[in-house]
């Protein structure tokens, strides 16, 4: 084997022939690849790139991955449906001003509970499960994944097995999404641990959802099983695993052999029409919740003046980057909300590529080019860097070509990648870059507010709270997102958000490059899946997949 | 013995006589490297290589930077204006392979040296003294070797400016710890022959010895570990650039166009072959002119003649 | 001999504290820290970043820290993984075999295959074979090895479905040993490729230094077998640094290959010091330090050991 193997490198067929022979003789013995498909109808076997290794709700879980534990053992008091709707889960129903269920000052939350609904271990779950799931999210020795909206709590009451009552400090809106991302965990069996942090509940946990764990074989899959005392109903097969492949090209290739019925990683933009040509596999495409922007740190001499950013903004070749490096998988955006977003501004107009009406914008504004052909003001040359995670191919692309359009109007803009905890870390935090190509997902589920990310209260540099690391300041800004946190009405919220957005698109401290899309593939057969761009976890809804 | 024997009389005559059997033992060695045409081949590679890289501006037909999307995914041959054809953004692949030289063989050679240096200087002295010396020497490679070279190289990158140099010197200095153990162990062998014997018994000084006698004698894995060298330090470049501590896109170089390709090496095989195939061409003229170099300064083959 | 062993593992101590020590300020100096994913969160403050900091003690001076860890892992308690909370030693542990097989597997076939082609590389000197040798390692040297993963899992689990395109077993046939090396070929081809490549150049070079001794001409000129000659007589020596070699390529048998564990999903400990260096879990990076250096202490030990045994003038000291 050995000279042949070396002999093998001259010529590729050579290389084909000799490895494949060898390895003839052992699949002659055993196998034929469809053996994944023939496997029966009672099991469904989707696939992640990464491995998931908690699985407790309550703490930390690393999105896309470990969100599919989590959805298959344990529930929400309510979900998110496809339609972006609040739909009860263990809530009977969902709170609303109409139902009397939250008082008219928005502060009040009375929320029943079912009664029909069990642990894995067969113990009924109570309100007591509720109140203890909020106290540990409030506990200083939980290192929760969020305290979001719960901080807002001043008063939790649990007024019998199946009613609790909750006063809001204020009103806030976005409160039934705090309880979506948060599921609710067993009181009886995790009161007696001293520490949730290492407990042994965080890889083999017990919930009320659909599917129980039965196993975990480290680096390569989890299995669980049907919970048949379910209640919405016990799930149609029997067994839900999955599987991690690390490589995405890897994992796409077992999709196609039979070998994972469900692809939850986004397969490459290059593969999507193959995908979808594939006969007995099903492609779709769903918007994720993230859009990508260039973040323009406002604190830098080059981007304090909103007029400056406008032109650097409208230099860009915006659709071009979205049509050539993401293949046009990718919706163009004007605002940090996909355009299908309820709250989207429809009436957001296209404004790049002018880079004649950029560079007039620039001479206005007192950039002129200099002896080097780099434009300068004041002792200041409009030259930056631009950083993102090392690494990522497309994004690279479109620094390439920002930095080529920048160049056509004399300015200068230099690429400086850096791994993703460098970039992240405090140069992100602190406000040390002078831009980022970044996508970040709204604040709170998929609630148009925007606060923590332009509210100038929200300046980490400046107040060490927040997430506006633009560090932008507006009056306005800060006054309309101050009212639409409070304000109940949907269409009240939708108009004080397309302010937002206008005001946003009209100074630019984040330029809004595109909306981020997924594709996937699933096996042709496997019914049920409902893509819903407003959650994260695509198997969201794993109860109802089955066979068809 | 007549090695020796030649070292001292040397040492004993006058400095012209000197330099003429230093003149006459370069040029047997150039002669005896000459006739060995691999070596000759390997060498004229090695410069046609280097001077591609030198005037890659002059010979590249297009900016290597250049973006043209409406261009992308040309095959070799397929539109005479990109002979080696077009990546995904439609750059043009030959320019890149040019300009990528630049970057690949400067990080090859330089780190190559780092490592080969580094690494016979600690195996040579750790060997040749033995005791104390060669104990803390080895237990410094031991402590190294503890360390993945993955995380080292965060480690350390990220406390350095990327430049060439210090890449090189950053792959340089988190792998020459095999070379050191494999030369250390060659001395080890080395010293118990007679010839050192002999030199130390003459009173040879130390580093006479070591430079003279047996770093000669130990040059044939030293030259194995500096060819395989260059083809781990120009992959390793692309993986520092790849974690962001080496070169920033959108300049290319042979390592970053083939982690690059990763996602097209199937659609458009070209992309990883091509800078695959300059990094096989590199390699390969440095083994031949290893060989070469390796047979002309052969002190036994000396002997011989 | 037994006394040198004895110094040797005594001088270990000092070396386990120095690598602990480095290793755990190094792994500090790094940028980044495991915090990162709750700093980018929007809802998380700062007031709970300090919260969480304490939580998992990272609020204390690295030094306190340190003697911290180092003072559990002396009970015996190797610490709990940041994500998840699970005892870092079962974490490691979890994943030796796959890595002790295929690294195993990967690194005994590369030697002897390697071995064999640079030995005859050596007495066919400049043959074709030679060449093609020569060629094969080069090539096998200068692409990555992502890059052979992906066009073997290409074309011989997607292409022509012969083998599976990774992780250790079919599911629901674990403990199957047949199935078992049907997932094994494939990552020990590529693995063993890089390998191969390496010890053909050291090992050919090697025999050829030897073949061209003094006592190796005077055993053929006193009429000795060639064959007996390359086995009896040049081996031992040319063994030699290939034994240094091997001492150092001990370690990987614990070690792992990232980017093939990775390719092939394969359920080692590469892909668990992936991670773990991605979301910075200081706990398991400092396990698998402490682990890499009791496997790098054993292997040069034993390359000692091998180099004196084969070479009776070498003395150890």
């Amino acid at each position: 084997m050995a000279p042949s193997k070396d002999k093998g490198f001259f010529t590729r067929r050579d290389f084909v022939k000799a490895t494949g022979a060898a390895a003839g003789a052992v699949a002659a013995a055993n196998i034929l690849p469809s053996k994944a498909d023939a496997a029966g109808k009672d099991r469904i076997i989707t696939a992640h790139s990464q491995e998931p290794v908690q699985y407790n709700p309550l703490l930390y879980v690393n999105r896309g991955t470990e969100n599919g534990p989590e959805a298959a053992m344990f529930d929400a008091l309510w979900d998110m449906n496809e339609k972006g709707q609040f739909v009860a889960n263990l809530a009977t129903e969902v709170p609303s001003r109409e139902n009397g269920r939250v008082s008219e000052d928005g502060r009040v939350w009375k929320i029943g509970l079912k009664r029909d609904v069990r642990w894995h271990d067969g113990q009924p779950f109570t309100a007591k499960d509720v109140a203890f799931t909020y106290e540990t999210i409030m506990d200083s020795k939980t290192a929760v994944r969020s305290r979001s909206g719960f901080d807002l709590i001043k008063n939790f009451k649990t007024v019998d097995d199946y009613n609790v009552e909750i006063e809001l400090a204020e009103p806030y809106t976005p409160f039934l999404w705090s309880w979506q991302e948060m599921h609710i965990v067993p009181r009886h069996i995790l009161k007696d641990e001293p520490d949730i942090n290492t407990s042994a509940f965080n890889s083999e946990p017990t919930g009320t959802g659909p599917f129980r764990y039965k196993s975990r074989t480290a680096g390569s899959h989890i299995v669980f099983e049907r919970f048949d005392d379910y209640h919405r109903g016990a799930a149609k097969v029997k067994t839900l695993i999955q599987k991690t492949v690390p490589d995405t090209m890897v994992l796409y290739g077992q999709v196609k052999t039979g070998e994972v019925d469900y692809m939850m990683t986004s397969l490459p933009y290059d593969r999507w029409d193959e995908a979808a040509a594939l006969p007995d596999r099903t492609f779709f495409d769903l918007p994720l919740p993230w859009v990508q922007f260039i973040y323009f740190n406002c604190g830098k001499p080059q981007f304090s003046d909103p007029k400056v950013r406008k032109a650097l903004y409208m230099a860009l070749e915006m659709q071009k980057s979205l049509d050539d490096i993401y293949l046009g998988r990718w919706k163009r955006t004007f605002s940090y909300l996909h355009t299908s977003h309820w709250a989207y501004n429809p009436s957001l107009k296209e404004e790049t590529p002018n880079p004649q009406l950029a560079a007039k914008m620039l001479e206005e504004a007192g950039w002129k080019v200099g002896a080097d052909g780099i434009r300068e003001k004041d002792g200041h040359k409009m030259k930056f860097t631009m950083s993102t995670t090392a690494g990522n191919t497309a994004r690279q692309g479109c620094q390439a070509l920002f930095q080529q359009n920048w160049k056509a109007i004399g300015v200068e803009m230099e690429i400086k990648n850096m791994p993703g905890s460098v970039v992240w870390g405090e140069y992100t935090t602190k406000s040390q870059f002078d831009t980022l190509l970044v996508a970040w997902a709204p604040i709170v589920g998929m609630d148009p507010d925007y606060t923590a990310r332009c509210h100038s209260k929200f300046i980490p540099a400046k107040y060490g709270q927040g997430s506006n690391y633009v560090q932008y300041e507006n009056t306005e800004v800060d006054r309309l997102l101050e009212k639409g946190a409070v304000q109940v009405d949907r269409q009240g919220r939708k108009e004080t958000y397309m302010e937002v957005q206008k005001i946003l698109l009209d100074e630019v401290p984040f330029a809004p490059q595109g909306g981020v899309f997924g594709g996937f593939v699933r096996n042709k057969n496997l019914m049920g899946l409902k893509p819903n761009q407003y959650v994260t976890d695509s198997t969201w809804n794993i109860q109802d997949w089955y066979w068809g | 013995m007549g090695v020796i024997d030649a070292e001292i009389r040397a040492e004993a005559t006058e400095p012209s006589a000197l330099t003429a059997r230093h003149e006459s033992h370069a040029r047997r060695v150039l002669r005896r490297f000459l006739r060995h045409r691999l070596a000759v081949f390997g060498g004229i590679m090695v410069v046609l290589l280097l001077s591609s890289a030198l005037f890659a501006e002059l010979l590249s037909p297009h900016d290597p930077l250049r973006i043209e999307t409406s261009n992308r995914f040309f095959d070799p041959g397929q539109n005479l204006d990109y002979p080696l054809g077009t990546d995904e953004l439609g750059r043009d692949t030959l320019s890149r392979l040019l300009h990528g030289g630049q970057v690949s063989l400067i990080v090859g050679i330089a780190a190559m040296l780092a490592t080969v240096v580094t690494g016979s200087v600690i195996g040579i002295v750790s060997g040749y003294f033995g005791g104390w010396i060669d104990n803390i020497l080895m237990r410094f490679v031991d402590t190294m070797l503890c360390f993945p070279q993955v995380f080292l190289l965060l480690v350390i990158a990220a406390f350095v400016t990327p430049t060439l140099l210090s890449i090189s010197l950053i792959i340089g200095f988190t792998s020459w710890m095999e070379v050191a153990r494999i030369v250390r162990s060659e001395i080890l062998t080395l010293k118990e022959q007679d010839f050192i014997k002999a030199a130390i018994g003459f009173g040879s000084s130390h580093t006479r010895i070591m430079v003279r006698e047996l770093l000669p004698n130990a040059m044939a894995p030293i030259l194995v570990a500096a060819t395989l060298k260059v083809a781990t330090a120009v992959l390793m470049e692309s993986y520092i650039s790849y974690l962001g501590y080496g070169i920033q896109p959108p300049l290319a170089s042979w390592g970053n166009m083939l982690t690059n390709a990763q996602g097209y090496f199937d659609t458009v095989p070209f992309l990883a072959i091509l800078p695959g195939v300059m990094i096989t061409f590199t390699v390969m003229s440095f083994n031949f002119l290893g060989d070469g170099l390796r047979d002309a300064l052969d002190p036994r083959l000396k002997m011989e003649q | 001999m037994l006394h040198f062993i004895l110094k040797r593992l005594l001088y270990a101590i000092p070396l386990l504290i120095g690598v602990s020590i480095i290793g755990f300020g190094l792994m500090h100096l790094a940028p980044g820290g495991p915090l990162g994913v709750y700093t980018l969160n929007p809802t998380v403050s700062v007031q709970d970043i300090e919260r969480i900091k304490v939580i998992y003690g990272l609020d204390q001076p690295i030094y306190v820290q340190y003697v911290s860890w180092a003072g559990n892992l002396l009970t015996g308690d190797w610490g709990h993984t940041f994500f998840g909370g699970r005892p870092v030693f079962t974490v490691i542990l979890e994943r030796v075999p796959a890595t002790l097989l295929l690294a195993g597997l990967s690194l005994s076939l590369a030697i002897l295959i390697g071995t064999a082609i640079g030995m005859l590389g050596a007495v066919k000197r400049y043959s074709i074979f030679d060449y093609l040798a020569t060629t094969g390692a080069m090539f096998a040297l200068s692409f990555p090895t992502f890059w052979f993963g992906l066009m073997a899992i290409f074309i011989f689990a997607v292409e022509l479905r012969w083998l599976p395109s990774g992780g250790m077993y079919d599911l629901g046939e674990e403990g199957n040993s047949l199935d078992l090396l049907r997932h094994l070929i494939l990552p020990t081809a590529v693995l063993s490729l890089v390998i191969v490549a390496t010890w053909s150049r050291y090992s050919r070079s090697s025999f050829l230094e030897v073949i061209g001794q003094d006592y190796i001409r005077t055993a053929h000129a006193k009429g000795v077998p060639n064959r007996l000659v390359i086995t009896r007589h040049a081996f031992p020596n040319a063994a030699i640094p290939l034994i240094a070699l091997l001492g150092v390529q001990l370690p990987f048998l614990f070690s792992g290959a990232l980017v093939t564990e990775t390719i092939f999903g394969w359920p080692g400990i590469g892909r668990l010091f992936v991670d773990a260096l991605t979301m910075k879990e200081y706990p398991v990076l400092m396990g698998m330090m402490m682990f890499t250096a009791i496997f790098v202490i054993i292997g040069n030990l034993l390359a000692d050991i091998g180099v004196a045994m084969v070479d009776p003038r070498i003395r150890l000291e």
